[in-house]
């Protein structure tokens, strides 16, 4: 509520600033996201990404590690998908191509998440400089491939093949007809599930996440700390691979450099508005989708920036919100007698933000 | 004798005053004076509201209902800097030092002298802390970094570090848990003068020999309410065991026995020649060698930092040794230099089950359920379906309160440990090294445990238990080997008296010296600092 609130405020004083009716322009944010069936569908189109984005970031998060190279995990795989997509495409029906071309971005981004984690479980370096270094790697590593490697001359990759392609999820919802949303958004969601469930049930996932509770609890008591770091970078690396879906496959139909670029970073404020929870995260997803919606339907008066300015003021005001309703750092740093401290909200603090994120500005227009 | 006048404490008093925590009461309507001049201990089983209580007097608790008095006037408000401000100090059970810095600088941390300028008057501290240490007889190294400081000087600092404020009343929240036998009398040797000079001084502790030996008054409390408080009559005989039922509400079991051992019983573990190597480059084990037959429980005795941890990781195989080698059942188990998971995996697969003494660090993941910390380290390789493990485990000790779903830090630091062993003694078991197992653990907890560690010894377990309560180890074990400098440097009969083992443990310096040879950093430094994240 008062992460709503602020962000607001911040936003009226931004588009005063500009010399507009703020009235006027969150009328218009609204028109252009959920106010029109084709508005709502690009707010799912922009969310898929971000979903996928930030359940990468959580998978990571909870092994207690912080997957900064999501950016360019998910750039890679949307590289291998635009490059395999032409031809598998063409070559298989979509039961087959699909499966194939997505799988492809996923295993390479899956690499690339796994080299960060190799790195950090056995040889000790950071993961975040790591992921940072390798997005800068594959930052020069792409218009390099695209141009010596694939002879594109337009830095994007030729058109996939029908069968690789991802309908529009106008094919179920008509309503959506014309927005840019496509079937890899429920997909996504049913991932978040998936991925959520597999956490909490498996040895694989339950490990994951005690490993990020306590490594040195786990490594005491024969967890396989490092083997379980790296299979969360890789886990955390696939989600990336599979932004491609959404991108490459449902909507583009080729890639082009830069495409979806901005995503994984974006990812990390979902993953940290929506981590109490699969409903939170998705909800955090569709209300970063709609930000960046609500950004292009307001630029006619106010620089879509206006947007990204509105993001950060939600991030600090989610962050500070926790801060004030989370576990008490002071008794918490005292481990006497358990009892005696007998604190246990720490844990449960996370359900807070959830409540604070959910009516996003944009549709409180009065 | 006296320098600056005499350290009058303030009286400080509890009326009615009860704290929740949740649906969890810690203390219920307690009411509670301190005295000047008289040594108060507080004694109850875990959880029983001893901490928060004292907690409450220094402000670092607010009472959901209640009031504090200090010196007959209301606390208020309630925090930490206005009861320092009325002389009130606290001292907790973990140290809140900065290890790399000098123990002047601790000292002063917070409270600088500054000459003009706001710059750091050093000199001045110096010449204040010396004073200070004339005149109350706490002698503290002042140079080195505090991380090179025994558990004893440590804590002496801290007590320096509240007089240095101002403190004329002084609460310690189990002060005597880390310390050894030595140091333990020299911590009340110092309470003493403290106290002769009119201060007011409350202690919590588990031991009630100390009780019994140094204090002056005492309050037993049970489930958060006072349930015995008296001044403590000198030589009164059986006291110990009067407040044994009054900390327990009832008679307690007689401590565990250790059945005998035959001579011909096989060699269930042995160490031989094993030399370990800590990252500083020091032997954390040199050639140490012991050997434990099945059905027997050997106590490790020896000044904190001698090699009790290093022996306790690398029998787990989280430590690789630089030479020798451990033997179980006779067969060679491999150096545990490859992938410590593995190596922990093996051994426990092998019948080799090792208790650590870090509970927080080692054993316990506290942020989730004390179901899943039964199972911590055994997912996929359970020989039953894991509820059914989850509830056989959660049921070998009375864990309180009875859910497995609630938080393992939610839980008190006895029930913690009973969670703790409850997971390895279901383990199949050849050989159980149990390192620390009942420390800050209540009476009632602790002789459970014991039994539990004697019982499986008797189904022909080798037992090794470390310890640095000497009476427990007395209690226990067939045999007594005193650990020094990562060495075994005597063997002893558990009948040995204390001053013996006291003096194998320090070598032939006599009881003057209590600074530990070596330091065992994760030990002596505060939680954070250990915590390694």
């Amino acid at each position: 509520m008062f992460a709503a609130a602020g962000a607001l405020l911040v936003f009226n004083l931004v588009v005063a600033a500009f010399g507009y009716a703020p009235r006027d322009t969150l009328g218009a944010a609204f028109a252009g996201t959920w106010g029109t069936a084709y508005g709502t569908g690009q707010v799912l189109f922009k969310a898929t990404p971000l979903l996928l984005t930030g359940l990468a970031f959580h998978v990571a998060l909870r092994c207690g590690l912080f997957n900064i190279g999501t950016e360019g995990q998910l750039a890679l795989g949307a590289l291998v998908a635009g490059w395999l997509g032409p031809s598998v495409g063409a070559a298989f029906p979509p039961l087959l191509a699909v499966p194939l071309v997505v799988g492809a971005s996923v295993t390479t981004a899956a690499a690339l998440g796994a080299l960060a984690g190799f790195m950090r479980a056995r040889l000790g370096v950071h993961e975040i400089i790591s992921g940072i270094m390798l997005n800068r790697c594959v930052d020069v590593f792409l218009p390099w491939v695209l141009v010596v490697g694939l002879g594109a001359t337009a830095l994007r990759t030729d058109d996939i093949g029908a069968g690789a392609r991802l309908p529009g999820l106008e094919v179920w919802v008509p309503a959506f007809s014309g927005s840019a949303v496509s079937v890899a958004f429920p997909g996504a969601v049913v991932v978040t599930g998936v991925v959520y469930l597999w956490l909490e049930r498996s040895v694989a996932g339950r490990e994951m996440r005690w490993v990020g509770l306590s490594p040195t609890a786990c490594g005491s008591q024969g967890v396989d700390v490092a083997r379980r770091r790296i299979q969360a970078m890789v886990l955390s690396g696939g989600l990336a691979g599979l932004v491609c879906a959404g991108t490459v496959l449902g909507y583009k139909g080729y890639y082009e450099l830069g495409l979806g670029a901005g995503a994984g970073f974006s990812g990390i404020a979902v993953a940290m508005v929506g981590r109490s929870g699969p409903v939170a995260l998705v909800l955090a997803a569709l209300a970063f989708g709609t930000l960046a919606q609500a950004g292009l339907s307001i630029n006619a008066q106010v620089p879509k920036e206006a947007m990204s300015v509105l993001e950060a003021v939600v991030i600090l005001l989610v962050a500070a919100a926790a801060g004030v309703t989370g576990g008490d750092g002071a008794t918490r740093a005292t481990p006497g007698d358990g009892a005696e401290k007998g604190d246990g909200d720490g844990a449960e603090s996370g359900a807070a933000p959830l409540a604070r994120t959910r009516p996003v500005p944009s549709e409180r227009v009065p | 004798m006296t320098t600056r006048g005499a350290l009058a404490g303030p009286p400080l008093s509890l009326r009615a005053a009860t704290k929740r925590y949740g649906s969890v009461t810690a203390v219920a309507g307690l009411d509670l004076d301190l005295l000047p001049g008289r040594i108060h201990a507080l004694v109850g089983e875990n959880g029983a509201g001893k901490s928060t209580a004292l907690k409450m007097l220094a402000g670092y608790v607010t009472p959901t209902s209640g009031d504090v008095y200090v010196d007959g006037r209301p606390l208020t408000p309630l925090s930490p800097r206005r009861a320092m401000s009325l002389g009130v100090g606290m001292v907790h059970q973990h140290f809140m030092l900065v290890p790399p810095l000098s123990g002047l600088e601790n000292l002063v941390l917070g409270c600088e002298p500054t000459r003009a300028g706001g710059r750091l008057d050093l000199e001045r501290a110096r010449r204040e802390a010396e004073a200070l240490q004339v005149e109350t007889g706490l002698t503290v190294p002042l140079d080195p970094p505090v991380r090179n400081l025994s558990v004893g000087e440590q804590q002496r600092l801290e007590i320096l570090r509240v007089l240095y404020r101002g403190a004329r009343a002084i609460l310690l929240d189990e002060p005597t848990a880390v310390l050894s036998p030595v140091e333990v009398e020299e911590l009340y040797r110092t309470l003493g003068r403290i106290r002769d000079r009119g201060a007011t001084i409350a202690v919590v502790t588990h031991r009630l020999d100390e009780v019994v030996r140094f204090c002056d008054e005492l309050t037993v409390m049970r489930r958060g309410r006072r349930a015995l408080s008296e001044m403590k009559r000198i030589d009164e005989p059986g006291l110990a065991d009067r407040l044994t039922r009054a900390i327990m509400g009832h008679e307690v079991a007689p401590p565990a026995v250790p059945s005998a051992v035959s001579d011909d019983a096989p060699v269930g573990l042995a160490v031989v020649e094993a030399t370990a190597l800590r990252p500083d480059g020091r032997r954390g084990l040199d050639r140490l060698s012991c050997r434990v037959r099945a059905g027997e429980i050997v106590g490790i005795a020896g000044v904190e930092g001698n090699g009790q941890t290093e022996l306790a990781r690398a029998l787990a195989g989280l430590m690789p040794l630089a030479s020798g080698w451990v033997e179980l059942r006779g067969k060679r188990l491999d150096h545990g230099t490859g992938d410590p998971a593995r190596a922990v995996q093996r051994r426990r697969d092998a019948g080799l089950v090792v208790v650590h003494e870090d509970r927080h660090r080692d054993e316990m993941i506290l942020e989730t359920s004390v179901a899943e910390n039964l199972v911590l380290g055994d997912l996929g390789r359970l020989p039953d379906a894991e509820p059914d493990t989850v509830a056989r485990r959660f049921g070998i000790f009375d864990v309180r309160p009875p859910d497995p779903e609630q938080l393992g830090g939610a839980l008190s630091g006895g029930n913690q440990q009973k969670v703790v062993m409850a997971r390895h003694l279901d383990r199949p078991l050849v050989a159980l090294v149990a390192a620390q197992p009942t420390r800050g653990v209540d009476i009632g907890t602790a002789r459970i445990i014991r039994a539990a560690l004697a019982e499986r010894a008797a189904a022909g377990a080798a037992v090794v238990v470390i310890s640095a309560d000497l009476n427990e180890l007395r209690g226990l074990s067939h045999r007594l080997l005193v650990l020094r400098q990562g060495r075994i440097v005597a063997e002893l009969p558990p009948t040995a008296s204390e001053q013996t083992i006291g003096q194998a443990m320090l070598g032939h310096t006599g009881p003057s010296s209590d600074r530990a040879p070596e330091i065992d950093d994760v030990a002596t430094t505060s939680p954070g600092a250990a915590d390694g994240r």
